[in-house]
This record gives C-alpha cells, structure tokens and sequence, in this order.
C-alpha cells in the first residue's frame, strides 16, 4: 500500500510565470484529482485496469517534483534517415531537422493553452494540474516532411519512483504531412509513471502518421491519453507496436469533424510475463462520409493482460460513415487474459458499422498443417503468430522502417 | 517403405478402420478407393501422425515403427501428406513458409539450409515444370486461393520438399480438366524406383492420368478387395455398392 | 369511446381495462404490507422472515444506475404491492368456479384457458394482477410427477422444494429490484420435473397488469431433475395508463445433471403512447444455473413492449459440459427504450453458450444490447459465439452495442460479431415491385432479419411474435 504521494498544491506555487487564470486551471484539476485518487476499476473506463490497485502494489513512494535532463549523448537510429526530436525525461532537449526547410516547422515547449474541460479521467486532471514541460510541433501549410521524424523518448537512469506529467502538441496545417516514430529509451531500471497528454490538430487535408515502439523492456508505467481532432479530408493513423513495457495504456480520442476525414488506429503487440496493456479508444464520427478502420491484434503469454476498450460513437449527422473495429488475441497460456468492450453507438440509419471480436488459442488445424510440413511444434507456433500479428505489419509502406519494425518483432516472438 | 498391420483408429469412441493391412514397396504407388465415410481421410491422418485418434496395431515405415513419432517428424523422415482441404493461414507469407519447412527437413536429414536465392531459383523451377504462376506464392498461405491453386499448390510442396513416400488425400476432388492434368503430371513426374505414393480418391478419373500399380477398395475401415489398374476401371461402371 | 381512444386501441389491442372488484393491500411499501401479503397467503414463518431479511436489506441497496435509459424516480410508497380479483380470493376449484369476466378477459387476450377447447396443448397458468387465477392440464401433468401450480401453493404443498431452491440463483443479497421482489412477491409458477420426465406439452403463463397504480412482482421458480425437459412460455399484456407502471419479477431456473429447460418470452406490456407517456417499466431478473453436467438452458425473448425494458436473461454454466443459450429480438418504437442482454459466465469445463441478439429501433427510441461473457480459469475448452445484429430505422432513434468480454484461459474460444445497418433499398423496391405496400414489406424483412431467433420459438408462439414484429414498427416508415 502506497502511503507517501506527496502531491500538494505548493507545487503549483512553484510554477514560474503562472498567469492567474492558469493557476486556477491548475488548482481546480489538482482538486479534482485528489478528489477521486487513481482510477480503479469501479470507473467505466477503468473496468479492466485497475490503476489505483497497480500502483498500491508497485510503488511504496511517488513524487511529482520536476526532474532534470542532463544527458551526454544519445545513440540515434542508423536504420534509416530520420530528422529528431530528443526528449529526456519529457522535456524538450534537442531538435534536428536537417532534412527538411526548417522555416516551415516550429518546435517549442509545452503549450500552455488551458483550454481544456475537466475530465473524468483523473489521471488527465493530474497532468493539467501539474504538466510543465512536453514540446509543441506545428508544421506549416503545404509542407509535406521528406523524411520520417523520430522523437526520442528517453528516460534518465536516476528516474525512480517519480510521475512524470508531460504534455505534448502537434499541429499540420492544411495540405501539410508528417510521419513520427516515437521511439521510448528507458535508461532506468526502477519504476516510474509517465502521465502524457498528445493534442493533435489536423487542418484540412492534412495527414499523419504515428508510431510507437520502444527500444527495450521497461519497468516504467506508462499512460498516455491522446485527442485528435480532424477538419475536411484530413487523414491520421496511428500505429501501436509498443511491445515489452511492463503497463502501458493509451487511450486514443477522435474525433472527425468534418466530412471525409479518415483514422485508423492499428496495433501489434506480444506481451509477456505480467505485462499489462491497454489500448482504449473512442471516434466520433461527427461529420457525414467519414472512415475509421482499428485492427488490434495482441499474442499474450504467460501471465499477461490485454485489454481492448474500442468505442464507435455516430451522431445523427453523420450518415454514410464507415466505421470497422477488430480486436483478436491469441491467448498463448492459461495464466494470460483478454478482456474486451467493443462498444457501438449509433443513431444514423445510412451507415455501414461493424466490429469483430476474438480470442482464443493458436488454430490447431493450422497447426497441424504446418507441422506436416516437417516444422516442429514451437517453429509452427512462431509462424503462425508472426502471421497473426503481420497483417497489422502491412500497413507500413516504407520498406526501411517495414524492416525495422518487423526484426523487433522477430525478436520478441523469438524469444518466446 | 510402408507396412501397415491390422490398422484400427477411433476417433470419439466411433471406430473407423477396423483391422487395415497395406504394403507398400519403393517404387510402387497404390490406389485407394471407396466410399464416403469408409476411412479414406483418417487414414491420411493417422499416416501423418495426427493427434486425436486412438490407434492399435503396426505401422512400419522404411523398417520403423511410427509410434509416438511426431507429425513434424514423420514430415522430416519424408512423409508427405497433400490436405484434401488445405488450410487457409492468414498473414503467413507462401514463400517465406515453404522456405522454412524445406530447410527444416534439410536440417534434420542433416543437409545445409539454402540460403533465399537458391531456395526462389528451386521454387520457380518447380513452379514452372508444374505450370504455376509464381506470382501466388508471393501471397498469404492458401488466403484466397481458388480451389485449383491451392491444390496445385500442394503438390508444389510436394515437388519442393521432395518426400519419400507422398500421400495424396482426394487431391482430384473438385478439380477442372486441366487443373488434374498439371497435378498428374507432378505425381508422375516425381516417380522413381525410390519414391512410393499412396493416392486416395473418390473417382476413377484420376487414375486415367496416373497409373497405379495396385488399387485397393476401402470399406468400413477395411480393405475389401485389392487388384491392378483395371479394378478402378471396373469400380467406375458397377460402383461400390456390388462389392459389398 | 372517443376517437382518439379508438385510434388507440388499435396501435395496442390489449389495452383494454377489466372492471372487476380486487382486494388490495393499503399503499406502500413497509413491515406490514408484508405481513399482509404473507397472510393473506398462509404463508409459512420461514417465508416470512426470508420476505423480510430481503426488506431489510433493501433500505441498504440503492437503484442501479448505470443502464442507458434513464426514467424519473419511482415512489416505491405509492405503489399497491398487492391487488387480488375479489372474486379469487377463496381460490376456485375449478375453471367453472372463475369469474367469467376473467375468463373473458383471457379469451380477448386470445390465451386457452378452457380445457375443452385443447388448443394447443399447452397448459397455462394464468396471472392477474398479483394472482394467479387458474392453471389448466393439472391432472395431465400431476400422473407424470410435474409439478406446475402458483408459486403461493407450491410454499404450503412444497415447501420442501421451495426451501431448497428459492433465491439460490437470484440470492436475496442481489440488486435493488431482485430484491424487492423477494420482499414483495405476490404469485408467479412453480415447475417442477421430476428425474428422467419430459415435460409432455408446452408450459405456460400469461401475466397480465389490470389494476392501476400496481407494481406486479411475480416469481417464477423453474427446477428441471436430472435427465428432465421442459419448455416454458411466457406472455405478457396490460391495460393502456397514461401512468407508468413497475413491473419487477425475478425468474429462477434450475438445470441439473443431463437436463434442458427451454424459456421462451414474448413481451407485449403496454408500451406508451406516441408522446412516451405511459408502459410498463420493466425490470425484471431472469437467471439460470445449469448446475449439473450436461445441463442445457436456453432463453428465447421477443420483447416489443414496456416504455422501458431492462433485463439480461443470463446463465450461469456449472457443470461441465452444460450449454447456455441466449436468442433474443427487440423492437423499440416511438419513445420506447430497451437495454438488455445476457451474462454468460462460464465456470465448469467444456461449456457453451451462444448469444444471437437482433436489436431494432425505430421512431426516437433506443435500443442498447449489453452483455458479458466471462470464461473462468478454471473454464477449460469452453467456447462462445456472440452476434449481435442492429437495424436502424430513421436518424431519430439509437443504436448501442456494449459487450464486456472477458477470456481467462488459452483452450478457450470467444468469437463476438456485431454490425449496424439499415433496411436494404434495394429489397424495399422489391417487395413494392412485386406489390406489397411499405408497411407489409419492413415487415417482411424485419422477419427475415429476426429468422434465427423466431426459429428458436414453439410454434404456438412464432405466429404470434412474427405477427408483433409486424404491428411494433407500423408507421415507422414514412
């Protein structure tokens, strides 16, 4: 049991050149926060994760002060040509965007717009209250990035028993397009909470792409809530591969707007002993001839916990949306679990709706077909999970960063 | 190469062969015929080691006896089964798949893994001999194929993997003129004085194309009458139920 | 009547009210009211102090909240818990000693209450207000060792039976209405199959809500002895009242080893009119253990009435082997709201369950199918197969689909589908083309989407739901 989350209302005092509204905004959300505590699984969006209960058994202390980023250098990725962001501990530290015109990009500090409702989830009042260091990108009309950017996310050794609140903001502008890879490095070899906020704004368009992966296993709690708002045309996908972090939840908002807008939220995970993940998603087709696609595909192991929370919500408005959802785990061990909500909402007649659910062991016709072939059990089993989870794997055209993604996997998979 | 003694096999306490004997020699290729529901499919699946059944008497092959031989082993020793319905494995590349079961079995005999190219050069060698578009198994394993091709594609496996002792489950079930002819050819041209076949089928019409030096009629789990090529000629006109 | 009241009651044929003399018990809900009901019942002491453990309990539990459709605060003090046709009050003997006016009653609401006529063979138990009035087939059933009468008597005749089963599915200590029932339980049917004895004809019970300002609370107590079967049906109609009314009953199924009790529905309270002003809401608990191996439980629900419906018909999977089973339609018009489903928890080995669930909205109302699938550890080789279909009529009305699914171990299968569509153009075109009008054609194709589940029907029934799945979306396209 956690006795010393040493969160005090002082913390905001220390906050350096604080508006007076600001600091209300962040009084009020701290307030809200320690009104309800870590979410536990009474709470709807917390039914299969119960925080509170993860980190009264993790954690003995937590801390919220700021941290430093002193670092002295960090190995970049040789596998393809990438422009970066390096982030230590949350806050910008470095930029590097040799490949592009650097007139058309902006990278800044946090945004420190408080333009936000309360929320219900308290984990995002926390951040409002007390984030102060994350960065903001925006990316000019009609500039579309030539290479790929990286942001590495990179976690110091001397982070422990800390939770970290950054806040994050992307913003393209009409006709504009950019592909990020968010590549965690975790340096640390004790527990820690990072609690982030992504605000992603596309203009008319627009498009995005989005990965996430992370270089190594982690001890390191991660949540991550992320709201996307999208104009006419405009066209994001997100892409989950974050494997080997001991609990992750990200919880993606969508919402299209405006008419033809298009998300796709698509995932490949193998998760291993007492590894936890959550992906919980909510799109809200706001605007008529709207399209969203999620495919979330999880192997788990021994002992491990996948958990889908997918919701499709269609306002009367919006008709001739096409909206899918898929989730399918492969349950590998009796100790592992897959608990799911696909969830639809829907009050226009003229839409195409639909989701899928499955769980459940590796086909043992397919099985036997290939151990026919002269492959063992354990050869057979690898194929067909790496089959399982390449349909997700597809999706990325780039051959070099296809390549790279796929070894990682490999990797994973072969060590199973 | 292939000796089997009063064969029985159940499956959910129902009895389906019921005391089959068969010999097979290098070299030879046996038919089997019968009706539906007289064992033809459990005998391919017992042959190939699949789990599920329970089994008593003798099978030998190549002088051993395959009990509690597993199915990838039986595979490595060279026992090849073609499905009568191959599976569709989604997200498994064909080639990549194909490559990865010839050098397992490479592996086990002992041989060098091919590396890719030599491995893409025998592929479409085989590919070729047998009239296949090779474009298809640059595809997901047998997703999407029509029946044809995914038939063809078995005895590709077959020319690939190179067996011993290649048993065909009503491969010529469901096929077009052609589509037959290209699988004939496969199985004749792969016959030597080394290689067995033991080719199971519900018609006469395979036979035309493919010789068999013994027919034998399965039914109710039991060979019933065994005899040369003119047998399945024979079976065609006056049908099953006269021999019963 | 006016011809507004005629209009009426063409859109719900059994909104007509019986004017027969009944005995209630005063207002509200308290001790004594209790106390009334357990006289006037001759019930035993120890059904008495299980009513009132289940009311003290009560001041303790709150209304759930948590469903979709939300309805203003109900004043449980102002409610009758109790209402009795005067003329039952010393029991009749027989069908001859029954008021005719009930027997006319039935006859309009098109139920076989008369032995002679045989209809169908289906003998019946038939509810009114809070009583039951008469079962038909007794004799029949007694030379078979079935056991079907009202509950009430089952307490003296049974209380063995009773005693051992009662509240064993739905414990006293479950949510606020299940538990109001337990207090407050006024009559319902008691089943009975005794080892090895399939039930020879359709069971069934018809309730009906005649008094106003009445909360029924019927209890149905199903147990099916091992290697038994029997299929139960279920039907229901009330007067048309511009108040709403509360309908909470609790129904208990027993499966043991190797037997099926089949458990069809069809739900036809009064829905309310077009403005949403009055029906039935309905909050009933349904609940079954297949306790024994082998066992088999399987719900069948057609619901087209009540203002509000709120009920998941669930099985609990016991025994090894056992199977679960969960077809439903349900049809929402006008400002109707409807928020069931099923639980299918899965606790013995090798066990199934099936979920089909055609959900249909039309008008401004709303349509929700929440559902759980749980597979146990302990659940090994146990598979489900979920789909939930949504047909949507109109921009005005809801759809929502909410199952929570929950996979603990690797030799277990779960499969869930659901989609949303609406009425296919193309097929409308067709049947006009080949001269039916709209109405005749949604109809036809809202049957066809229903088939899997109307197929799981007794025949006595199917005419009967298919003809509802017709009458529910008249005027629903314009």
């Amino acid at each position: 049991m956690m006795q010393n989350l040493e969160i005090n209302f002082k913390q905001i005092d220390k906050i350096k050149k604080i508006t007076k509204e600001e600091k209300n905004f962040r009084i009020k959300n701290l307030e809200s926060f320690k009104a309800s505590g870590f979410p536990n699984k009474r709470q709807e969006d917390w039914k299969f994760t119960d925080f509170k209960s993860i980190v009264d058994s993790n954690f003995k202390e937590l801390d919220a002060q700021r941290v430093s980023s002193n670092i002295n250098k960090i190995d970049l990725l040789k596998n393809f040509e990438h422009n970066y962001v390096l982030l230590v501990n949350g806050n910008l530290h470095s930029s590097n965007f040799d490949y592009e015109e650097k007139s058309k990009i902006r990278i800044n500090n946090y945004d420190k717009s408080i333009d936000y409702e309360i929320s219900k989830n308290p984990l995002i009042c926390l951040n409002h209250a007390l984030a102060e260091n994350g960065y903001s990108l925006e990316i000019d009309k009609n500039y579309k990035f030539k290479k790929v950017l990286v942001i590495y996310n990179l976690f110091t050794k001397d982070i422990k028993n800390k939770i970290l609140n950054n806040k994050n903001k992307i913003k393209i502008n009409e006709n504009s397009e950019l592909h990020v890879i968010e590549y965690t490095i975790n340096e640390s070899k004790s527990k820690f909470i990072n609690n982030v906020y992504e605000n992603i704004i596309l203009e008319k368009n627009s498009k995005f792409k989005n990965l996430f992966m992370q270089n190594n296993k982690s001890d390191g709690f991660f949540h991550k809530f992320i709201k996307n708002k999208l104009s006419l045309n405009a066209d994001i996908s997100n892409l989950i591969f974050s494997s080997g972090l001991k609990f992750n939840k990200i919880d993606i908002e969508c919402d299209l707007v405006e008419e033809n807008s298009k998300c796709n939220i698509l995932s490949a995970l193998f998760l291993k002993k007492n590894e936890h993940q959550e992906i919980k998603t909510l799109v809200n087709h706001l605007a008529p001839n709207c399209k969203s696609n999620q495919k979330i595909k999880k192997v788990l192991s021994s002992g491990s916990k996948g958990v889908y929370q997918g919701k499709i919500y269609v306002k009367d408005i919006a008709q001739k949306t096409d909206a899918y959802q898929l989730s399918k785990a492969l349950l590998l061990d009796d100790n592992a679990e897959f608990n799911s909500k696909p969830e639809l909402e829907i009050y226009a007649d003229d839409v195409k709706c639909s989701h899928g659910s499955s769980s459940g062991n590796i086909d043992q016709d397919s099985l036997y077909y290939l151990m026919t072939r002269g492959l063992s059990r354990k050869d057979s089993s690898k194929l067909l999970i790496k089959g399982f989870l390449n349909e997700v794997i597809e999706f990325i055209k780039n051959p070099s960063i296809k390549k790279f993604i796929e070894t990682n996997l490999e990797y994973q998979i072969n060590e199973y | 190469m292939l000796e089997i003694k009063n064969l029985q096999a159940s499956i959910n306490n129902k009895t389906i062969l019921k005391g089959l004997n068969l010999t097979i020699k290098p070299g030879e290729l046996h038919a089997i015929m019968g009706p539906n529901g007289s064992g033809k499919s459990t005998l391919a699946n017992v042959l190939s080691g699949k789990s599920g059944y329970e089994i008593s008497g003798d099978v030998n092959y190549e002088g051993k006896s395959l009990k509690k031989v597993s199915v990838e082993e039986r595979a490595q020793r060279g026992i090849f089964l073609a499905f009568q319905y191959p599976l569709e494995i989604p997200g498994v590349n064909t080639n990549n798949f194909l490559k990865t079961s010839l050098n397992s079995i490479r592996k086990s005999k002992g041989k060098k893994e091919l590396d890719t190219l030599t491995f893409l050069k025998l592929v479409k060698e085989k590919a070729s001999e047998l009239g296949i578009n090779e474009k298809i198994l640059s595809r997901q394993l047998n997703v999407g194929f029509s029946g044809g091709e995914k038939k063809k594609n078995e005895i590709l496996q077959m020319k690939i993997l190179d067996p011993n002792l290649s048993i065909l489950d009503e491969t010529d079930s469901g096929l077009d003129i052609d589509a037959l002819k290209t699988i004939a050819s496969g199985v004749n041209s792969s016959r030597d004085s080394k290689k067995s076949f033991l080719v199971i089928t519900h018609y006469q019409r395979l036979l035309e194309y493919i010789k068999p030096d013994f027919v034998h009629v399965l039914s109710n789990g039991k060979i019933i009458k065994t005899g040369c090529g003119e047998l399945a000629e024979e079976l065609e006109k006056t049908g099953y139920q006269k021999l019963n | 009547m006016k011809y507004q009241e005629l209009e009426k009651s063409k859109e719900y044929k059994y909104g007509f009210v019986t004017d027969i003399e009944s005995i209630k018990a005063p207002k509200g809900l308290n001790e004594n009211v209790i106390k009334f009901i357990s006289k006037i019942k001759k019930e035993p002491k120890w059904m008495l102090d299980w009513r009132l453990k289940a009311f003290n309990r009560l001041k303790n539990v709150k209304e759930p909240n948590w469903q979709k459709p939300k309805y203003p605060k109900i004043n449980y003090q102002d409610l009758y818990y109790y209402s009795a046709p005067k003329s039952a009050q010393d029991k009749p003997k027989s069908l001859d000693e029954v008021d005719p006016k009930l027997i006319e009653t039935y006859k309009k609401l098109g139920i076989p209450l008369n032995e002679q006529e045989k209809l169908a063979g289906v003998a019946v138990d038939a509810v009114f207000d809070s009583v039951s009035v008469a079962t038909t087939f007794k004799d029949k059933l007694t030379e078979k060792g079935i056991i079907f009468c009202p509950i009430s008597e089952a307490i003296q005749k049974h209380p063995d039976l009773v005693k051992k089963y009662l509240g064993s599915v739905i414990p006293i200590t479950d949510h606020y209405f299940a538990t109001l029932n337990s207090a407050v339980f006024t009559d319902g049917s008691f089943v009975y199959i005794p080892e090895g004895v399939r039930c020879p004809m359709e069971l069934s019970t018809y309730f009906r809500i005649n008094s106003s300002e009445t909360g029924q609370f019927e209890r149905t107590l199903i147990i099916a002895d091992k290697g038994s079967y029997v299929s139960y049906l279920e039907g229901c109609t009330a007067p048309m009242r511009d108040e709403n009314q509360l309908h909470a009953a609790n129904v208990e199924l027993i499966a043991l080893d190797d037997a099926e009790i089949k458990y069809s529905t069809v739900q036809n309270w009064y829905p309310g009119d077009e403005e949403g002003k009055g029906g039935i809401y309905n909050f009933v608990t349904k609940r079954g253990a297949c306790r024994g191996k082998n066992s088999k439980i399987s719900w069948t629900q057609v619901e087209t009435g009540s203002a509000i419906t709120w009920k998941y018909p669930s099985c609990i999977l016991q025994g090894d082997n056992s199977v679960g089973e969960f077809y439903s339609i349900a049809i929402t018009n006008n400002h109707q709201k409807a928020d069931t489903g099923t639980k299918m928890i899965h606790l013995g080995k090798n066990t199934k369950s099936k979920i089909i669930s055609k959900g249909i909205s039309a008008g401004n109302a709303d349509n929700t199918y929440r559902g759980l699938v749980d597979i146990s550890k302990r659940a090994l080789n146990s598979r489900n197969f979920t789909q939930c279909d949504s047909l949507l009529m109109g921009n005005k009305c809801g759809a929502h689909t909410v199952p929570y699914i929950k996979n603990k171990n690797a030799s277990s299968i779960v499969e869930h589908e659901a989609t949303t569509s609406k009425i296919n153009e193309d097929q409308l075109y067709y049947c006009n083309q080949r001269g039916l009008n709209q109405e005749e054609a949604v109809g036809l194709i809202v049957n066809g989407f229903c088939k899997e589940v109307l197929q799981q029907l007794p025949m006595e029934f199917a005419v009967e739901a298919q003809k509802l799945v017709g009458i529910s979306l008249e005027g629903s396209v314009g």
